[in-house]
């Protein structure tokens, strides 16, 4: 037995694609025992053969952790003590057995307990059962008790109907049916009793809203003759059930509780001719249990197989005639209807594919639990919705057809059953020629049962049921197929990759459809959809769907989009909303009336600007012509071929315009086919990438003449010019031979070198008289060659540095002009437009920053702060900026989505100070390295939602971020930390971020206890909840996407205090500005800072520094001018006088003897603190007020007095011509501080009571300055 | 004045028209602690707690000189005790940006005579601000301005100073090879190893020190045999055993914090 299952498992590890494990597990007896705990669907070994003390053990092992907790743990204690002090126990050979059987099956035993974990938790509880058991008994008696009706009845005259409140669910005007012919009605009850059908039927029930379908079979009494014609089998079927439905109503076996409120109509799979009943469970006589928002139960209705003979239904039949639609009839030949046959032979096979499914799943929890783990996988990724899509049925069906190909055994795990679904599925192609599959025997040929080859003629994807007759996949879109199919692989590939611990990745993160679109289409105006379907849409269409819009539209939209993207799209995928259940006593709603597509673009193709046609003289040049319209031209190309072309953009746009080619194409495509003009539909392409593109308000051609940048660039087009500029200047630093030390090694630390800095960089540093002025600055580390001579002193080695730093800006000067400035921190070098500060890195300053004396007397070079800080700065953040650069490289969409989320961020007031820049990169980045590449987006937007949804749905608590850039660390150290991790999970920051770079600092580098703190980390999953509720109902609707200021704007409620800075003390951000909501929009301030000042960065980071133990403080570092504050939650509380608690604490004037603190003299301190930057503190409201009346003519009451008035460096005349001079002078609005004593104001320039302050503005008259200019 | 604790409350006034109330208040006694600090001497000593961030040694010392009329030595710490003073006093590294704490600390005000606690105890208020009633603290955008002066260096002085700077370490490095080269033993019989020279020893590092340590380690683990013995054998694989089994449970540990979190409901 060991050697077989050893074999087998061997083989599985070396990652066999088909389905090794199919020969494993021949002990396995898992019916055995269907109740007892052990029962968790996996292959377990029985224990009879081991010695009974030994077997005890393992047993109690196996025992799930929920039952025996604590016995569980002290057990392990036990073992592991026992581990370390005694002797070892001897394994037995289950246990070997086991420990290595999960190993090669999962690779770990994690995944295999969360699975077991899992599938405990999605069990259904008894109650459920119970309660569907009784309540399907009680229906059973009721139908027996119905009577049938006495007579036919003419279709329109039903007189039950009239009198009923129930209205009749199919509208047949919906679907555009105008002349019907006269049939009649009468019911007859069931001869075969009801049963369950779906995923009651094979006990696959999940949660949350537990599913029960019941079918009610209609005998074939109820049809006549031709009843198969003109949808009369659809609308008898729904006479049917609206029948049943009134008879309901106050039956005996339900009681009164069962109301009109209760029972609800729906579409099943939203198709329209289908409606099904949908019935709120109410308390039972014999099942008191309430479930009510738990469970439905959907009735639903289909004829006997013998009501009509199957082959009435093949697919080239016609069964809707033109004539109802009011076509004419003349000359048009009869049209196969394949689709809507379909849609009645689901009903007629029903009966006997449930048998087929009940032989196969009945009593086998194996299969079960595995299609369990399928619908779960299928349900996160949202591909089981409406009338095109893959259904769990389908997926019910398939485990049935590999358990009949023998691919599927019946002592398989479900772990294995869901795995060999997954890599059938994966290499399955029922959409080509002749590899469609059947699940009916071949042996009996019946008469007319069409062949595989003819179904393919008829349908674009085959999967027939067991009659043979069927086609299950008739409505399911192509598209769907290979996305599903593509998504099987994916999941396999995540098995076979020992590294990773896919169980999140498959089962517990949410998928949605939406966010693996890169662009959407929307057409759902309802004028626009009826032209399109009146102009565009064949008849055979129309009569095929029996009139339903949706299919249709979607089939000719689909059509053109496919004809004319070709390559440049990977999927165009129909996304559908399933269509509401509507009370019985309504009109049927109208049904899907839409289109609405999403575009998965092809990277590889999506961008080219060029569509070549055929040659002039080819055959087809006519029809492409014919295709693009005037948009085709006749080019010559290098290589003398003189072909039809389109051309959608020029070869050297920047990219974002390139990203829009398909936009173009798509728009050009509608106008010219469907005469659709722009307002007609909606395309969400790129909204948000507007967030990092120059401001239109920005005029470039302003600009210093020497370096000409175009108006609509991004930053992403401008990081790549400053890259450029760097790189020229490391030529130049590399040349340096006059330096003592040769320059090794130039690299780039900020941001913009991995093209993640969201504000574009404009060459526009510049010196004016002595000073340097730029905007932004951007920061390199050079390395110098080793020398032995560095000196052992800290202060020694800096003299030294900056010894160097002189050389190198002397040489810079002298050898290639270019200006220079020394400092501390760097050389700042003005270099075309740009200003670089060039930092140098010395491995001897770091270990001299760590060095100390240890108690033995020894040196030993200990981690501190500032040595880490400088670690990171100097070795570690280049290399990430290194590898950062080049998954920006593979994936172009990784800066895009790293820039509008950090403008995301910073529009929402949480700076670098609050959450480090870099976290946004590394969370980005890591969630590109962990998605398969095809999965990958190329759209910015839809990385930015994809960010969103990484922020709303993380567990921060037990999720390690892990950036294993080229796979540099090994399984054990990834296992290492992982343990680590989960181990000693307090010593590591609440958002914990680890890459392959950080050595020995893994987890604790980028991010801190303070940066992002808890709080700040709630916060933005609370923004990030939002703003994607905002962006998903946008996507999902009908209405227009959202202006991108409603996620880019930061609400104002919840702060205390506000502090708004003067507009021209403060430059504007070069970057796409949304407005703010704190103050009244100020004239945008274009006044070149001093470089490398930041003065408001600096103010906040000493605020914080001081003020972070009263107050946090919010701030938006592109260009927001005002701080917002909130104070810490009781801060102004009475306490003790402790020496060392004391800071900014007063005496308390209620308490003697006690302090607290005072809000308004830390006020003071900020005014103070932010001299000549603030312009007015006070609440939200006030600030927003006063911003807003501060009209221009206040400035000329200003009136300037004090000793010093302070006179800000200015930059050039055109800079300072746009300043805004009507604010200057400062104000001071009173903080709420009602509690002031207004009769202990002594000082002369507080006029007025405390009280007034609030309302009352002052104007305070410390300075104002005009410019001279 | 009100007192608390035994500490004098004043007010700190940063200009004359600042109402008290919206001042911060000092709190400030005589320094004393049982251990004796030659920094901070007994009976000449004023402890001042609650200094707001801005406050500087500068304006605080020129305040009491001018008030108390007795030179003295003001220093910070962020709070009293032990050590609080040089770590204050840590962050400051030659040819570095100067990043002095900008927190709320305590001060000690040394003074020369004896009588200066006495008579600033007396003291009404704390008032950083110049007979026009401007305060002599720089703040704002004219304190970063300033700072921002600073930071650009201006070369041919800095030049100077490096080269000081050098030619002082030089000289204390010369000195320090000197004595090492001369192994003679001091007064007290100590003798000077460099790195160089014929009695030159090895560098007292946790590092080297923990090699040389490790290779006896190695050098005795060498000589045996691990897998010769059938015992050897046996326990090498009884370990890979233990080993599964650690990863087992671990896993499993793994699995109830992770039910603690309620992770395991996909909807």
């Amino acid at each position: 037995m060991l050697k077989i299952k050893r074999k087998a498992s061997e083989e599985l590890d070396s990652g066999a694609a088909e389905d090794s494990m199919i020969e494993n597990g021949s002990s396995d007896n898992m019916d055995d025992e269907p109740s007892s705990d052990n029962d968790d669907g996996f292959s377990e070994r029985s224990v009879s053969a081991s010695p009974a003390k030994v077997s005890k053990k393992s047993r109690k092992e196996l025992i799930p952790a929920t039952k025996a907790k604590e016995k569980l743990s002290a057990e392990v204690n036990n073992t592991n003590k026992k581990n370390q002090s005694e002797k070892v126990k001897p394994p037995t050979l289950e246990e070997i057995n086991e420990l290595k059987e999960t190993r090669n099956l999962f690779h770990s035993n994690l995944f295999r307990l969360q699975v077991k974990e899992m599938l405990t938790e999605l069990k259904i509880k008894e109650k459920y059962n119970n309660y569907i058991y009784n309540w399907l008994e009680n229906f059973k008696q009721f139908l027996n008790k119905l009577e049938n009706q006495a007579q036919k009845e003419d279709m329109g005259n039903q007189v039950w109907l009239k009198k009923s409140q129930i209205k009749y669910p199919i509208s047949l005007h919906n679907l555009h049916i105008q002349q019907q012919k006269v049939f009649q009605f009468q019911f007859i009850k069931p001869k075969i009793s009801p049963y369950l059908i779906g995923a009651s039927a094979t006990q696959s029930l999940l949660g949350p809203k537990v599913t029960v379908d019941i079918c009610i079979s209609m005998p074939e009494e109820c049809f006549q003759k031709e009843n198969y014609l003109n949808l009369i089998y659809d609308q008898k079927r729904a006479y049917y059930l609206a029948y049943i439905a009134n008879k309901l109503l106050n039956c005996a076996e339900f009681g009164s509780e069962l109301t009109t409120e209760k029972l609800k109509f729906s579409y099943h799979n939203n198709n329209p001719l289908k409606p099904i009943l949908e019935i709120t469970p109410t308390p039972l006589s014999n099942c008191k249990t309430i479930l009510a928002d738990k469970l439905r139960i959907l009735l639903f209705v289909a004829a006997e197989e013998s009501s009509f003979k199957l082959s009435r239904f093949v697919p080239w039949n016609s069964n809707v005639r033109a004539s109802i639609f009011g076509d004419d009839v003349e000359g048009s030949a009869v049209m196969a209807t394949s689709n809507y046959n379909a849609n009645v032979l689901f009903d007629l096979t029903m009966q006997r594919n449930q048998e087929m499914l009940h032989g196969i799943f009945d009593g086998r929890r194996n299969f079960q639990e595995g299609l369990v783990l399928l619908k779960v996988w299928l349900r996160q990724r949202e591909f089981d919705v409406g009338f095109n899509g893959f259904t769990a049925h389908l997926l019910t069906m398939f485990v049935a057809y590999l358990y009949k190909q023998r691919k599927l055994h019946t002592n398989m795990s479900s772990y294995q059953v869901a795995r060999t679904v997954w890599n059938q599925l994966a290499y399955s192609s029922w959409d080509e020629d002749g590899k469609g599959i059947s699940l009916s025997d071949k042996s009996t040929d019946l008469a007319n049962q069409p062949t595989l080859e003819q179904f393919h003629t008829y349908y674009d994807v085959v999967f027939v049921d067991v009659t043979g007759f069927f086609n299950m996949t008739a409505n399911l879109n192509v598209e769907l197929y290979h996305r599903v199919r593509l998504e099987a692989k994916l999941a396999v590939d995540m098995l076979n990759d020992m590294k990773l611990n896919s169980f999140h990745m498959l089962f517990m993160t949410k998928h949605p459809l939406y966010s693996q679109f890169d662009h959407m289409l929307k057409i759902n105006k309802r004028d626009v959809v009826d032209q399109i379907m009146e102009i565009y849409a064949t008849p055979a269409d129309k009569y095929n769907f029996a009139g339903y819009v949706y299919p249709v539209l979607i089939k000719v939209v689909l059509g053109l989009l496919r004809k004319g993207l070709g390559e440049r799209v990977r999927a165009i995928l129909p996304i559908e909303k399933v269509v509401d259940a509507w009370n019985c006593t309504e009109k049927p709603p109208d049904c899907s009336r839409y289109c609405h597509l999403g575009i998965v673009l092809n990277p590889d193709k999506a961008f080219e600007v060029l569509d070549k046609g055929p040659e002039s003289i080819d055959e087809g040049a006519d029809d492409f012509r014919k295709f693009w319209g005037e948009k085709a031209q006749l080019r010559r190309f290098q290589d003398g071929s003189i072909t039809e072309s389109v051309v959608w953009a020029s070869a050297n746009d920047s990219l974002w315009k390139r990203r829009l080619v398909v936009r173009s194409i798509i728009t050009h495509l509608l106008q010219h086919h469907f005469q659709l003009e722009s307002k007609d539909f909606d395309y969400i392409a790129g909204e948000l990438d507007i967030s990092y593109r120059l401001t239109p308000v920005f005029k470039t051609e302003r600009m210093h003449e020497k370096y000409k940048v175009e108006q609509d660039v991004d930053s992403e087009d401008t990081s790549l010019n400053v890259i450029r500029s760097f790189d020229d200047l490391a030529r130049k630093l590399h040349a340096l031979n006059e330096l003592p030390l040769e320059i090794v090694s130039i690299a780039g630390i900020s941001p913009v070198f991995r093209y993640s800095e969201p504000v574009p960089v404009l060459p526009q540093a510049r010196m004016i008289g002595e000073e340097m002025y730029a905007m932004q600055v951007q920061r390199g580390v050079i390395q110098l060659g080793l020398s032995g001579k560095w000196p052992s002193d800290l202060g020694a080695l800096r003299a030294l540095k900056m010894a160097f730093y002189i050389q190198i800006a002397n040489l810079l000067r002298e050898k290639h002009n270019l200006k220079t400035k020394v400092t501390y921190d760097g050389i700042l070098v003005l270099k075309q437009g740009y200003c670089f500060s060039i930092e140098m890195a010395h491995p001897k300053e770091l270990a001299l920053l760590k060095k100390e004396k240890s108690e033995r007397g020894l040196t030993q070079y200990v981690d501190c702060e500032a040595s880490i800080a400088l670690e990171k700065r100097h070795y570690i953040l280049p290399k990430v900026t290194g590898a950062l650069h080049a998954l920006y490289q593979g994936h172009s969409s990784f800066a895009g989505t790293v820039m509008i989320a950090k403008r995301w961020l910073s529009t929402q007031l949480i700076d670098d100070g609050l959450w480090p820049e870099e976290c946004t990169e590394l969370l980005i980045a890591a969630q590109y390295l962990k998605t398969p590449s095809k999965q990958i987006t190329s759209s910015p937007q839809t990385g930015f939602i994809k960010f969103l949804q990484l922020l709303a749905g993380t567990d921060w608590r037990s999720e390690l971020f892990l950036l294993n850039f080229n796979n540099a660390m090994n399984e054990n150290a990834v296992a290492d930390l992982e343990h680590r991790f989960s181990t000693e999970r307090d010593t590591f920051p609440p958002l914990c971020i680890a890459t392959s770079f950080d050595e020995h600092h893994m987890g604790n580098l980028w991010s801190s206890g303070s940066k992002p703190n808890i709080n700040v980390l709630a916060r933005v999953t609370l923004l990030a909840r939002h703003s994607l509720d905002i962006i998903e109902t946008a996507l999902l609707s009908t209405m227009e996407f959202i202006k991108p200021g409603r996620i880019f704007v930061p609400p104002n409620n919840g702060y205390d205090l506000v502090i708004q800075l003067k507009p021209d003390m403060v430059s504007n951000s070069w970057a796409h500005e949304f407005g703010t909501s704190f103050t009244a929009r100020s004239k945008p301030n274009w006044r070149l800072p001093l470089a490398d000042s930041n003065f408001l960065q600096k103010a906040v980071q000493k605020l914080r520094e001081a003020y972070s133990d009263f107050a946090a403080f919010f701030y938006n570092p592109h260009g927001g001018k005002e701080i917002a504050l909130v104070w810490k939650p009781n801060l102004t509380n009475e306490r003790d006088f402790k020496v060392n608690e004391v800071n900014g604490c007063a005496l308390s004037s209620k308490i003697d003897g006690k302090v607290a603190v005072k809000k308004e003299i830390l006020v003071e301190d900020f005014k103070f603190i932010l001299k000549d930057l603030y312009l007015r503190i006070g609440t939200v409201d006030e600030v927003l007020s006063a911003s807003r009346n501060a009209l221009p003519a206040d400035s000329k009451t200003a009136i300037t007095t004090g000793s010093k008035v302070f006179n800000p460096k200015i930059g050039e005349k055109r800079y300072f011509s746009q300043a805004q001079m009507d604010n200057s002078e400062t104000e001071v609005v009173g903080v709420k501080n009602n509690h002031i004593q207004s009769k202990t104001i002594k000082s002369k320039t507080i006029s007025a009571k405390s009280k007034n302050i609030s309302k009352k503005r002052r104007t305070k008259p410390l300075k104002a300055k005009k410019s001279k200019i | 004045m009100p007192e608390i604790e035994g500490y004098k409350v004043v007010p700190l006034r940063l200009s004359a028209d600042r109402p008290l109330e919206l001042c911060h208040q000092i709190y400030m006694r005589e320094h004393f602690i049982r251990l004796e600090d030659t920094d901070k001497p007994k009976g000449r000593t004023l402890f001042l707690l609650n200094v707001p961030p801005y406050v500087t040694e500068q304006s605080l010392g020129t305040f009491f000189r001018t008030k108390v009329d007795i030179p003295n030595k003001v220093s910070f710490a962020e709070r009293p005790g032990r050590n609080e003073s040089e770590k204050w006093q840590q962050h400051y590294i030659p040819f570095s940006s100067p990043t002095a704490p900008f927190k709320f600390k305590v001060a000690y005000v040394v003074f020369h005579k004896n009588t200066g606690v006495k008579r600033a105890l007396q003291l009404d208020s704390i008032d950083l601000f110049n007979s026009d009633g401007n305060c002599v603290l720089e703040s704002g955008m004219q304190l970063w301005h300033l700072q921002y002066q600073k930071h650009i260096l201006n070369e041919k002085e800095l030049q100077a100073r490096i080269d000081k700077y050098m030619e002082s370490y030089d000289k204390r490095e010369q000195e320090a090879l000197e004595a090492a080269k001369n192994s003679e033993a001091d007064a007290e019989g100590w003798v000077t190893v460099g790195k160089q020279g014929r009695n030159a020893g090895f560098e007292q590092k946790e590092s080297v020190v923990g090699r040389l340590e490790e290779k006896i380690v190695r050098g005795k683990k060498k000589k045996e045999l691990e897998n010769f013995y059938t015992f050897q054998i046996r326990e090498s694989k009884m370990k890979n055993i233990v080993e599964l089994r650690k990863k087992f449970e671990e896993d499993k540990q793994k699995i109830e914090a992770l039910k603690k979190t309620r992770r395991f409901r996909p909807f």
